[in-house]
């Protein structure tokens, strides 16, 4: 479990990399898009060398290039995952320019249900601007290409990519929306998308993870405003609907297509089948989109709640609806007497909420009922003040006398409930993203004051802000198999190869065991040469020669065919094959590659200069001066490294440097220095000198 | 040490019986699949009946009776309490095949090993996971994490991976490494070298042909009785492989424009294909991305017509016609009456998609060459008559008598204790007082009185007074009025919850299709008469393999691939096993052990593993070498500790010179074409790679073990000359030396 290391602090550029701490510790969250603004949810996560994007929606405010997200602040190629929470254009419309248009090439989720709605929302999206937009950002085409790029997750199922596992919980808000966990190396990020933890009549209450996340990057739509409850809107919402149609009225309802629009039918057909008296007046649900995506809806059961997915259990589809007709145009709309219509744009923008609402809005029997959240600028923002005039789509003026009621049944979180939320999980980090600039700062005060004196930081950073976390982890390594036989104690040591898979995870191992541990990727090997080299005359001169300059030459101890073999140093084997030639065996090393080197340089002067007479002073030469020289060649070293080098008795070697005297033993290599660094130093010095002096290390010593 | 892995088969091992297998993972007991035969002998599970109570936790793989029909009967009978976990597919079919196989035995016998009620309650318990999950789980069997992996085979069916310190237990049953129609191919592959492998060789012997040669077979074979004028009997199981059937026969009736009917009956069918259709995202790929792109739902099945009952079947006649109906083992239920129907005449066919079940009527069919004559029960549930009736309804009269009257009697017993206790208390009228106040604060008088006013005038013998009860009118009031609750005009969250779910039946789980519903909420008294009878098998009978299994060869090779360090072999007739630990034993360097029933066999590993911490100093001292995914290097460290863990620090002293490694895979194949592109001349020569004209490369010894432990042995010779070393010189290229 990583643990975070540092306060978070928020720069207004990209820090250089490098700075202070290791840059691999680094997680930096930046919020693309939906940093302090509800739409084109859009936020970029990276920590060591990996990189997330989660959402990549469209601002609905804005058209064109102007809506997107900013890309051009990372590097698209450089992003492996990218997760989409839920179908919302705001969070999904502008991963088909993303996939298409950009450099990135990492893979993309969602769960099925918001796949399969993704791709009719977005055709209707780009049907619907194609009329108004000139640069569109993508084609249908483009769609259709980014269905096969898009991979399903189902809730609950453990990816791994390239090192980042990540899984999702139900989010509620609308069908298929998830709440996206990534874990890199131990450090996990809780990204919520849109949530809501009230469970309605069709979706799941949001569930809660049962882990605390290092980051949690959470919506802030509702601030620290707090909603009804929810049967209590229901009530005025039936009530509403059934006192105006039975005074004759008309009820229009703007909505999105997908979303609240299947929850209010849901209590529409309920409370239509309770109340046999309403039967005659039709409920009209006029979306081509909305049917189409009843299929959806009416098989995705499982992303569903209990209460639905009984109701499924024991009698038929419930989104088969028994009171609901649905209307194409208006003008297969036959308006006489009283009817309920729910028509988008939600907005009342255009099309044909717009239509109707225009011939609706001057009779005072009629009513508008305004079900969630609507967006500044739209003519139902206009009207939930009621004024008293309204400008219809012809640009004419008209009275609105129309009964004008506004009830929420938006699946976002209110305040208790984020309050609740984050009380439970406790992330020591909360970034705030989806939200207006204003909620977001009441609900960052708000949640400050709850989480005080509980080292919780709270940061609301704009687009392009990003927040830098510093996250020690700790790298806990497993040692595996025959190295691993006994857990070792204090001080004992341990060698063998360390094998780092994916960047994370670690494991120690004897390096013959290397192949079963990579799963036959890896594997270690061994290599052994044999070179025939040609010589003719006696072995025992190869003996003789061999013996005179290696310290080790032993007769081989695994006899072959009474062949006569020598050892060199324990690794090379010679053996005289035939009249004409030598063998030499050895298995690959460095070391014994310089050896066998040696011994074949040794062999062929012995056959190209014919047998030499050998001189009395060598073979009088003894083994004392052979130290002799070492020791020479190590003081002359020495000096060269330290300066003042002063040969003591027995061999000792007395270094001062800056007045610290360190004692060297020359021969066993130990030293007395009370400067500890100066010790270690020597003590290195020393080391390697050795490793020039003797490089063929005995082994028998 | 490694983790403590022991395995007790309970039934299905060295031989076909149902699968069920307990699994202790350092002493957490697992249940693996809880079967039973068609047969419902409580014989089988006699096995399971010693253990049932110590169980910690029930996995199941399969929604079929073979692998969780004994789980009501041992939830009911045997004590088995724990939490039973699997996909949701596997718990609603599930669920419907117990249905199913309850109506089908119900219609012809007094079955009572369970009802419909133990079903459920049996079902209740269920924990739902989706494939990939993983699932912690708690108190006892902390640290174990439980992942379900697909498996193929049955819609929803699942490969266990078992996981308690990074070491995997593998319970892979009935895979299908193919993809079919709707399901994709297992992902067991796809583990890496589990410490245990628990697997079945139930198909060691079997070999199969082309998917698609098979159904064109299958189809042909069909099209052929039913254009001379015969119909196909096709048992099938509830709602496991005949989807894959409905699909293909759908899909190819689809495409020729066939007329002849498709009857798919079963007491579940039209919710079973209600469910399936909802269950896309655990189908394969291409049925998902249908349903994505175009909303296209395959099991909408417009050729097939659903049909729950027989007298359906019946108003169609003689006419040529496809029936697939439950109960694949011809024991009971519609395959059964069918079957006799349809016996007698040369013209049909009854086709078996799968291998009876051992001592079944399917099995004794497929035996080569079929008997002439089978005997055969046959039973019938019918409404009571006459004096029959008489009896039965006096004796019903009796039973009823008797409770109430037994109910009278505690109740004047419980009444005479209260009065005692009222006498005692020497003042009646108080303790009506008391009462009083308590039941109106329970919101109602009529429940707390409603004894004495049925019991009427009960003389309470030691009752002083004996009066109808009296409660005073208490209520408040102030200056506005009566004190009102502002609660009791709350329109309540659980009534509103209430009436959303009003009418909804909501005791049962899943629904019971109407028909069958009726014929059992149905209070008609019945009784079932049966008599024996001969069938003369005249119809043609044919067995082709749609058991969505991997076949012998397969299951080899994926044993071979996954490479368990050890396998436990399970499910599968005594040669079938055999046959597969010779296989596997011989191949590889892997234990194979297969258990006989009741046979505990200790897979513990005999890996050992630790965990320690790597020092930050120890690190940023380490250079790594990068190999694909990997990185390497060597590690000289010394153990320290810190909180209780081991922690790897900078060797203190001047670690030893260690030999050096070569790491790498060789394969001599790509060494050969490595050298051709530096201009060598290189061929392949007895096993060995000639380079240019004297240097030979060989692999000896374990090259050809593929899961097999050490490392690779090269040998490099040839005499001294420029082209030994440069070709040394590229050798080692191909190596990183550690």
């Amino acid at each position: 479990m990583a643990s975070v290391a540092a306060a978070l602090r928020s720069v207004g550029k990209r820090a250089a990399p490098g700075g202070d701490r290791e840059d691999g510790d680094r997680m930096v969250i930046t919020p693309l898009g939906a940093g302090n603004e509800v739409g084109r949810s859009c936020v970029h996560m990276s920590y060591r060398g990996r990189a997330v994007l989660f959402d990549c929606g469209v601002h609905p405010g804005y058209s064109g290039v102007a809506a997107l997200p900013y890309f051009d602040e990372i590097d698209p190629a450089a992003v492996d995952v990218l997760l989409v929470t839920h179908f919302h254009l705001d969070h999904a419309a502008a991963l088909p320019y993303f996939l298409e248009k950009t450099a990135f090439k990492g893979r993309v989720f969602m769960t099925h249900a918001t796949k399969a709605i993704y791709q009719l929302l977005l055709l209707d999206y780009v049907r619907v601007s194609k009329a108004s937009v000139d640069d569109m950002l993508f084609d249908e085409q483009d769609i259709h290409r980014s269905m096969d790029r898009i991979e399903t997750v189902d809730f609950h199922q453990a990816v791994e990519v390239n090192g980042i596992r990540f899984w999702c919980y139900a989010a509620g808000h609308v069908l298929g929306a998830a709440m996206f966990a990534v874990d890199i190396a131990g450090a996990r990020v809780l990204y919520t998308g849109d949530y809501s933890r009230e469970e309605d009549r069709h979706l799941p209450a949001a569930e809660t993870p049962p882990f605390s996340p290092d980051v949690c990057v959470i919506e802030s739509t509702y601030g620290i405003q707090q909603h009804q409850p929810r049967d209590v809107r229901e009530r005025r919402f039936t009530e509403i609907v059934s006192s105006t149609v039975s005074q004759g009225g008309r009820v229009l309802i703007p909505a999105y297509a997908l979303g609240r629009a299947q929850e209010l039918l849901l209590i529409l057909d309920e409370y239509w089948s309770n109340h046999p008296e309403l039967h005659k007046i039709p409920i009209y649900y006029a979306s081509a989109l909305a049917k189409r995506c009843m299929a959806v809806y009416q098989t995705h059961m499982s992303s569903m709640n209990e209460n639905i997915r009984n109701k499924f259990g024991c009698s038929s589809n419930p989104f088969n609806f028994k009171h609901v007709e649905s209307l194409n145009s208006i003008d297969s709309f036959h308006d006489v007497g009283p009817s309920v219509v729910m028509a988008s744009p939600g907005g009342l923008q255009s099309g044909l909420s717009r239509q109707l609402f225009d011939r609706w809005c001057e009779d005072g029997k009629n009513a508008c009922v305004i079900p969630g959240y609507v967006v500044a600028g739209t003519l139902a923002k206009t009207i939930i003040n009621e004024p008293r005039e309204v400008t219809l789509a012809n640009g004419l003026t008209a009275p609105l006398n129309m009964q004008v009621h506004y009830i929420s049944f938006s699946a976002h979180a209110d305040f208790p409930q984020t309050s609740a939320f984050l009380g439970e999980i406790r992330p020591p980090n909360i970034v705030l993203v989806h939200g207006e600039a204003n909620e977001m700062a009441r609900l960052k005060q708000r949640l400050v004051s709850q989480f005080d004196g509980t080292n919780t930081n709270v940061v609301s950073p704009k687009n392009c802000q990003s927040v830098e976390m510093f996250f020690r982890s700790e790298k806990m390594a497993k040692a595996v198999g025959s190295l691993a036989e006994k857990v070792p104690n204090v001080g004992d040591s341990v060698s063998g190869l360390l094998l780092t898979t994916k960047g994370f995870t670690y494991q120690v191992m004897d390096p013959d065991e290397l192949r079963v541990y990579t799963r036959a990727q890896l594997s270690s090997a061994n290599i052994t040469q044999r070179i025939s080299v040609p010589y003719s005359g006696s072995f025992e001169v190869v003996r003789y020669r061999l013996n005179q300059i290696y310290e080790s030459v032993e007769e081989s101890a695994v006899e072959e065919s009474d062949v006569p073999a020598l050892v060199v140093h324990q690794r090379v084997t010679v053996r005289q094959d035939s009249e004409t030639s030598v063998t030499l065996q050895w298995s690959s090393d460095p070391i014994s590659d310089m050896v066998s080197d040696s011994v074949v340089a040794a062999i062929l002067n012995i056959s190209r200069k014919g047998p030499k007479g050998v001189r009395a002073e060598e073979a009088a030469r003894t083994k004392e001066e052979t130290e002799r020289m070492a020791h020479k060649v190590v003081h002359a070293l020495m000096v060269s490294l330290f300066g003042d080098v002063k040969a003591g008795q027995e061999g000792e070697l007395v270094i001062s440097v800056d007045g610290d005297v360190a004692h060297l033993d020359g021969k066993s290599g130990d030293v007395e220095c009370e400067n500890a660094a100066l010790k270690e130093r020597i003590e290195t010095a020393f080391r390697r000198i050795q490793g020039a002096v003797r490089p063929i290390p005995l082994s028998a010593s | 040490m490694g983790t403590s892995v022991q395995v007790t088969p309970l039934s299905g091992a060295y031989g076909e019986s149902p699968l069920c297998y307990l699994l202790a993972v350092d002493g957490f007991r697992f249940l693996l699949d809880c079967g039973w035969s068609d047969l419902c002998d409580p014989s089988q599970l006699e096995p399971l009946a010693k253990v049932a109570p110590t169980i910690d936790a029930v996995l199941l793989s399969h929604p079929d009776m073979m692998h969780l029909g004994a789980l009501p009967y041992a939830m009911k009978h045997l004590g088995l309490s724990a939490p039973v976990y699997a996909t949701e597919p596997v718990f609603r079919l599930g669920l419907l095949t117990m249905y199913d196989h309850f109506l089908s035995r119900w219609q012809v016998s007094d079955f009572d090993l369970f009802t419909l009620d133990d079903v459920d309650s049996a079902f209740q318990n269920v924990v739902r996971l989706k494939y990939s999950q993983n699932h912690l789980l708690r108190d006892k069997g902390e640290g174990i994490v439980i992942a379900p992996h697909v498996a193929g085979h049955l819609l929803g069916g699942t490969v266990w991976k078992i996981t308690k310190d990074g070491e995997d237990v593998i319970y892979a049953v009935d895979f299908n490494h193919r993809k079919e129609t709707h399901l994709n191919g297992t992902v067991l592959t796809s583990f890496v070298r589990p410490a245990v492998l628990i697997t079945d060789a139930y198909n060691a012997l079997n070999n199969q042909g082309y998917k698609r040669k098979q159904d064109q077979n299958f189809v042909d074979a069909l099209l052929k009785v039913l254009a001379s004028g015969g119909s196909v009997l096709l048992p099938v199981d509830t709602a496991g492989r005949v989807l894959e059937l409905l699909l293909i026969l759908d899909e190819y009736w689809g495409q020729r424009n066939l007329k002849y009917p498709i009857h798919f009956l079963t007491n579940v069918s039209t919710s079973t294909i209600d469910f399936v259709k909802s269950f896309l995202e655990w189908m394969n790929d291409s049925i998902s991305k249908e349903f994505e792109q175009n909303r296209d739902n395959p099991f909408l099945l417009k050729n097939v017509s659903l049909i729950i009952n027989k007298e359906e079947l019946e108003k169609l006649g003689d006419a040529p016609k496809v029936v697939l109906a439950s109960m694949a083992s011809l024991e009971v239920g519609f395959s059964h009456d069918i079957f006799v129907e349809m016996a007698n005449d040369t013209k049909n066919l009854v086709l078996f998609t799968e291998k009876g079940q051992f001592g079944t009527l399917a099995r004794m069919l497929q035996v080569d060459p079929p008997p002439k004559a089978v005997k055969v029960t046959v039973s019938k549930r019918i409404p009571l008559v006459g004096d029959e009736l008489k009896a039965y309804e006096e004796e019903q009269e009796r039973i009823k008598k008797e409770e109430s009257l037994k109910a009278s009697r505690i109740k004047e017993e419980e009444l005479k204790a209260s009065h005692g206790l009222n006498a005692k208390a020497s003042d009646p009228m108080t303790i009506d007082g008391s009462s009083s106040r308590k039941s109106s604060n329970a919101g109602s008088h009529f429940g707390a009185n409603v004894d004495i006013l049925i019991d009427g005038f009960v003389p309470p013998s030691t009752s002083v007074a004996p009066m109808f009860p009296f409660f005073e009118n208490t209520a408040e009031w102030d200056d506005f009025g009566e004190v009102i609750n502002p609660d009791d005009y709350m329109m309540k969250q659980e009534e509103m919850d209430y009436s959303m779910m009003h009418g909804s039946g909501d005791g049962l789980d899943g629904k019971i299709d109407e028909g069958s519903a009726r014929l059992l909420l149905d209070s008609t008294p019945s009784k079932v008469v049966s008599n024996e009878m001969t069938v003369q098998v005249r119809c043609s009978l044919a067995y082709m393999d749609f058991e969505g299994r991997s076949d012998g060869r397969s299951v080899k090779s994926v044993i071979a691939h996954v490479a368990p360090l050890k396998l436990v072999l399970v499910h599968g007739s005594a040669e079938a096993t055999e046959h597969l630990k010779m296989h596997c034993a011989k191949n590889s360097d892997l234990h194979v052990y297969a258990p006989q029933v009741e046979e505990t066999i200790d897979v513990t590993s005999d890996l050992c593993a630790y965990k320690v911490q790597l020092s930050e100093k120890l690190m940023s001292n380490i250079i790594s070498k990068k190999l694909g995914e990997h990185e390497i290097a060597w590690l000289d460290a010394e153990v320290g500790k810190e909180d209780e863990k081991l922690i790897l620090l900078p060797p203190s002293s001047p670690p030893p010179p260690h030999k050096s490694v070569l790491v790498g895979d060789l394969k001599l194949a790509d060494f050969k074409q490595f050298l051709e592109n530096k201009g060598w001349q290189v061929e392949f020569a007895g096993g060995a790679l000639r380079c240019g004209e004297y240097i030979t490369v060989r692999k000896i010894g374990d090259s050809i073990q593929k899961g097999g432990a050490g490392s690779q042995q090269l040998v490099i010779e040839g005499p001294l000359c420029e082209d030994y070393y440069k070709i040394r010189e590229l050798l080692y290229s191909q190596f990183y030396l550690l």
